[in-house]
């Protein structure tokens, strides 16, 4: 069986998180897609594993759920604390670093 | 390392400068050891002369290895044309040491002598990168001094002196940069030493490209018109010292630079210049001189003026015989002693009147003989009156003008006319007529008579008897650049 | 000798010079009168020793002093030549110099800046004897521009008057618009003669070497100097304006020395000036343009000095006239009793000016004959003499220009000479009578005594303008024209009959008597001053609105001109073109911020941007294959 529809959905998926990312305001959202970009990437990483019978590539898949889950503890835990302080989840007014007002 | 004699000229000042950082010294201690490394420089510079031998050519060479992967060389020489220059430099730093006597900010003296190792060592070295690196060392103290110490608008003034300086500084290392590689490429070395770099074959093309990058640096520092809008605002600002410095000394390293490198290395490419050069040139000399008639402050009108007669240099220059060349040799030297002398006396105006604004001047000649003969000596230099060693200086560039062509020869003897212009207007204005204010108004003191007297002497001896200078300039004109 | 008679004059003005700075409140009157005049009765005893030298048959004086410059080919040397020509000029220089000296003595004696006054008056002799005596012509131009230094010096001597200065820097911009000229030709000169030498000797012997064309153009250029220097039209407006400095000023260099340098000039050159006969009737008519048109304005004018000066600049015509019809030796001629009489006529209206208290309105003066007697008389004489009446110095002379003129066929020439010889008469008796003899006005007034060292000077410059003539007197009156003979230049021999002289003189001299009567009848009981009531009068008497007209075309267009530079070209187009390009530099900035918002988002998709970029590059650019 070919690999190729395995890897025509990873590459939605990452396209679709990577849109998510560009055009949601929503920290939850865009929190949401980044996980859905890495969540794809470690698709990839598996389907890899099994199309090259490398078993490396499966182990590392396995550890990036793990670094995905105590990922989402640290994100949340930066957005509740962003939401305590702002009261807004808008991407777009937090923009410290820019010149324009 | 050995003893070279040019080479104690250039850092003598520096040493000193760092000498005198390092120990923290007192003010008087400062000022002592400034004046000490610029007495000292003048009788080396005394010794160089006496030493120097007309029909030699290049000579009291000194070729250091410096940066040897890059094939940089610390080398340094002297011909009739740098010892035009470094002559000026030892003579009107002691006489500016003097004029600065009272000052009594550090960092002012620190400056001046920063600024004396920047430009003898632009004058004197011999290889391209030393001579960059000397080019934008002179123009670290102007950058500070006007802008720490001048007045008016100094730090937008001082910012676009700067900038528009390295604007030229840039395509100028580029030109010098592309060279070196180019002569890589042929000889499978670095070198950027000028008669290595002068033995390279460009095509005529490129030559004419790299030729340009020097031009823009040294149309920008004489400044050709078109490139002079730095001038004015630059001399109105800056402190007096400072303004001899920029119109007698760097000024004429534009020239300078034109003829050690534009005819060192382009010899042949620069011909396709002449034409344009040529024209802004002599735009340029009565531009500046029309330019003059209305300006009210006096710096600004003397730095116009200086333009005006750079222009004429310049133009002296890219004539090519020897009339005109020995003119704009003679030109470099008696304008230099003319306009120092000038811009000292304007600043000894502003010291009396707290102002140089031709306006707030007027009626000084019933209260102050001294003053008025010294100033109006200098003006008339500048008109250059026959007995001063301008009208010489005038006289050649204008048989040399002829000799190349007729209207070159009318436009450029215009500059009989020109200076005329806004001189004697100003002098009627600044000098005579009735007083505006009933204040007493010292005359000069004896400090300034002693500070002025040796360039009096000076220009009347160069209007008086070229024979005793031209001589040692000659040869070198004859053999060409 | 010659370069003592050209450096003592010099070095006496250093001299002066630095005893006046070293302290200007002193008052050294017999120090600075004894180094001044001193100085002058030296030079002026070895001139004319040189001068009897060379009556007696000596050869041409030649010094070097030292070498000026060697540059190429360019070998100049500080050089003095005295031949026949020079030997005259610097013998009635020097000696009317010295009496002016004297004179200027007595007139300058209370003024705080006597010692300035004689270090620029001994200046003014070393340059006048430099211009005459030089070798070569770059010496000469030094000489010459010198000599307009010192003129400018004197003109503006009394500095706290702004309109003093104003004349001054007139003089001197006009004399360098000539100036302009003269060193154009001389550098064409030089460049077509160059390797051959510069002295005036040598360009004597190789002059055949220059083509035509260039030679009328060097001498159209030499004649610009001497148009400048020698007040001619159109360079003529600084001369009336001169007149602001003392009249031991005017009488000396706008009168007697300097102002003839141009005749001296094209006569020096006279080897020059006859191989181009078209040049030398250019300038014929130019004198005599400008000596009817300065005796037209003469007549109206009303200041005793500018009467003269105007009448300095109608006879100055009328050297030129004679230089440019090639007859140099009756130019030079002229000019040697001109220098009698004219600085006689200056220095006796000097006399009346300190008398009468600074007032210079012939109009407002009146019946002074009885009161200086001596000053009247010597005047008389001299008015004589310029009005060409036999026997005074100026008959001689003007008519030798004359006869010159009608001989050689330029009857116009001729024409508006003898017209202006008429004219001048009467406008020089309108002076003399308005001053001497017309009714006084009804004021009380005390005269200032005059010294005596005012006074002398005149007597015997009044024998030398009765008598100064007698060197020309030609063959038609039985002399043997010895100054003509003595000069040895290459003059244009004429023919003329005695009978036709005889008849030309008497026109002449009926003509002047004409004048005389007619001045007498209008002014010599009753003066007025002229009134600009008609359209005509108007006119002359605001000098044909030549200033005015000089004003609008060449200072206002310069001024605007140069604060269009100031305000337009330098701010808007070059610094423009800079704040331009840097404007550039700052719109673009502006855009580029836009793109750094800080939305995290927004840099996502330069991220996706980037990225996706990168890979159709590496796709479809470098053939990656996936």
């Amino acid at each position: 069986m070919s690999a190729d529809p395995f890897f025509l959905l990873v590459a939605i998926l990452f396209s679709i998180g990577l849109i998510g990312v560009a055009s949601r305001k929503n920290l939850f959202v865009v929190y949401m897609s980044i996980e859905l970009m890495l969540s794809s990437v470690n698709l990839l990483l598996a389907i890899l594993s099994q199309v090259l019978g490398d078993a490396n590539a499966s182990v590392i898949a396995l550890l990036l759920i793990a670094v995905i889950a105590a990922e989402a503890a640290l994100f949340l835990a930066i957005i509740t604390h962003l939401y305590r302080e702002n009261r807004t989840l808008d991407s777009d007014r937090f923009k410290n670093l820019s010149k324009v007002r | 390392m050995n003893y070279h004699i040019l080479s104690s000229i250039i850092f003598l000042p520096l040493l000193m400068a760092i000498l005198l950082g390092v120990m923290r010294a007192p003010l008087k201690v400062l000022k002592a050891g400034a004046i000490l490394s610029s007495l000292t420089t003048l009788l080396l510079v005394v010794r160089v002369i006496i030493d120097f031998n007309p029909k030699g050519g290049m000579q009291f060479m000194q070729n250091l290895p410096w940066i040897q992967n890059a094939g940089i060389t610390y080398s340094v020489g002297l011909d009739a044309l740098s010892l035009v220059l470094l002559t000026l430099i030892a003579l009107l730093m002691p006489l500016l040491y003097l004029y600065m006597l009272k000052e009594h900010r550090k960092g002012y003296w620190y400056n001046m002598l920063l600024l004396q190792t920047g430009v003898t060592g632009a004058v004197l070295s011999l290889d391209l990168i030393l001579f960059y690196l000397f080019w934008e060392t002179m123009l670290l103290p102007i950058f500070v001094m006007i802008g720490k110490y001048g007045n008016g608008l100094r730090q937008y003034n001082s910012m676009k002196i700067v900038l528009m300086t390295i604007l030229g500084s840039m395509s100028m290392l580029f030109s010098i940069l592309y060279m070196g590689y180019i002569y890589f490429e042929t000889t499978g070395a670095w070198s950027f030493s000028l008669y290595d770099l002068a033995t390279i074959d460009l095509s005529t093309k490129s030559s004419i490209w790299l030729t340009a990058g020097f031009l823009l640096a040294f149309a920008i520092k004489i400044p050709l018109v078109g490139f002079h809008t730095w001038m004015a605002p630059a001399y109105g600002s800056a402190p007096t010292p400072a303004v001899v410095i920029m119109s007698a000394i760097m000024a004429k390293l534009g020239v300078y630079g034109i003829w050690r490198f534009g005819y060192g290395l382009f010899g042949g490419t620069l011909h396709y210049y002449t034409p344009t050069i040529i024209t802004l040139a002599l735009i340029g000399l009565l531009y500046y001189a029309i330019r003059a008639i209305t300006e009210k402050n006096l710096r600004k009108m003397f730095a116009y003026s200086s333009g005006s007669h750079l222009s004429l240099i310049a133009l002296g220059i890219f004539l090519s015989n020897i009339y005109a060349w020995g003119g704009s040799l003679y030109f470099i030297a008696t304008h230099a002693l003319a306009s120092a002398g000038m811009f000292m006396m304007i600043g000894i105006t502003y010291n009396r009147f707290r102002s140089v604004n031709i306006e707030q001047l007027g009626g000084i000649a019933q209260k102050a003989p001294i003053f008025t003969f010294f100033f109006a000596f200098f003006a008339l230099c500048i008109a250059g009156l026959p007995g001063t060693g301008g009208f010489v200086a005038e006289l050649l560039i204008i048989i040399g003008a002829f000799k190349s062509s007729f209207l070159v020869g009318i436009l450029s003897a215009t500059t009989m006319l020109s200076a005329m212009l806004y001189i004697f207007w100003m002098l009627q204005r600044t000098l005579f007529g009735a007083s505006h204010n009933e204040t007493k108004i010292a005359d000069l003191t004896l400090k300034e008579i002693a500070m002025l007297t040796p360039l009096v002497v000076l220009l009347l001896l160069t209007g008086i008897m070229p024979s005793l200078f031209i001589p040692y300039l000659e040869p070198q004109l004859l053999g060409g650049f | 000798m010659l370069n003592i008679i050209v450096t003592l004059p010099f070095l006496s003005s250093l001299l002066i010079a630095l005893i006046y700075l070293g302290n200007t409140n002193a008052k050294r009157f017999v120090l600075y009168t004894s180094l001044g005049i001193g100085s002058l009765v030296i030079i002026t005893t070895l001139s004319l020793m040189s001068l009897y030298d060379m009556m007696q048959g000596a050869a041409t004086i030649h010094t070097k002093l030292f070498e000026w410059i060697h540059l190429g080919d360019f070998q100049i040397e500080v050089a003095f030549m005295a031949d026949r020509l020079s030997i005259i000029m610097i013998s009635f220089i020097t000696f009317i110099g010295t009496l002016i000296h004297i004179y200027a003595a007595g007139y300058m004696k209370d003024d705080a800046g006597y010692g300035k006054f004689f270090s620029y008056f001994n200046l003014f002799m070393g340059s006048m004897l430099l211009l005459v005596l030089a070798d070569n012509p770059i010496m000469m131009f030094v000489g010459w521009e010198l000599v307009g230094l010192s003129s400018y010096l004197l003109i503006g001597f009394y500095h706290q008057d702004a309109a003093n200065i104003k004349a001054a820097n007139k003089a001197f911009m006009l004399n360098r618009v000539g100036d302009f000229g003269f060193i154009m030709g001389l550098s064409i000169l030089f460049i077509s003669l160059e390797g051959h030498g510069f002295s005036f000797d040598a360009i004597k012997a190789n002059i055949a070497l220059i083509d035509y064309q260039t030679l009328t153009l060097i001498g159209l250029l030499l004649f610009v100097g001497a148009m400048g220097k020698s007040a001619q039209i159109p360079l003529y407006v600084w001369l009336p304006d001169a007149m602001a400095g003392p009249t031991p000023v005017s009488a000396l260099i706008h009168a007697a020395t300097m102002v003839t340098a141009g005749v001296y000039m094209v006569a020096r050159f006279s080897f020059l000036y006859i191989q181009i006969p078209d040049i030398g009737l250019f300038i014929a008519s130019i004198g005599a343009f400008s000596a009817l048109f300065a005796a037209i304005i003469a007549s109206y004018q009303s200041d005793i000095k500018k009467i003269l000066a105007y009448s300095t600049m109608s006879q100055l015509g009328y050297m030129f006239i004679a230089v440019g019809l090639e007859s140099y030796s009756s130019g030079i001629f002229h000019v040697f009793t001109h220098a009698f009489f004219k600085a006689l006529l200056f220095m006796g209206a000097g006399a009346v000016i300190i008398a009468m208290h600074h007032e210079q309105n012939i109009f407002k003066m009146g019946a002074l004959r009885g009161e200086l007697k001596l000053t009247y008389i010597t005047m008389f004489i001299a008015t004589l003499a310029i009005s060409g009446i036999p026997p005074f110095a100026g008959f001689f002379s003007k008519d030798a220009i004359l006869v010159t003129a009608f001989a050689s066929g330029h009857y116009a020439i001729w024409t508006i000479g003898t017209l202006t010889a008429g004219l001048t008469a009467f406008y020089m008796f309108r002076m003399l009578f308005s001053v001497f003899h017309a009714r006084k006005s009804k004021a009380q007034r005390v005269l200032h005594p005059l010294p005596k060292c005012m006074t002398y000077p005149l007597i015997i410059l009044a024998i030398g303008s009765t008598f100064a003539g007698f060197v020309g007197v030609n063959g038609a009156y039985g002399g043997e024209n010895f100054i003509a003979h003595f000069l040895q230049l290459p003059d244009i021999s004429v023919h003329l009959s005695h009978s036709s002289e005889y008849m030309l003189a008497l026109l002449n001299v009926s003509l002047a008597l004409f004048g005389m009567t007619l001045a007498y009848k209008l002014y010599g009981h009753r003066a007025k001053e002229a009134q600009p009531d008609t359209l005509f009068k108007k006119v002359i008497i605001n000098k044909f609105y030549i200033d005015a007209l000089y004003e609008t075309l060449f200072m206002k267009p310069l001024l605007s001109l140069s604060r269009f530079i100031a305000t337009t070209v330098d701010m808007k187009i070059f610094d423009g073109f800079l704040n331009y390009s840097i404007l550039f530099y700052r719109v673009l900035a502006g855009q580029f911020i836009r793109l750094q918002n800080g939305k995290v988002r927004a840099y996502a998709l330069y991220f996706l941007l980037g990225v996706s970029a990168m890979s159709l590059f590496l796709i479809y650019k470098l053939g990656v294959n996936l």
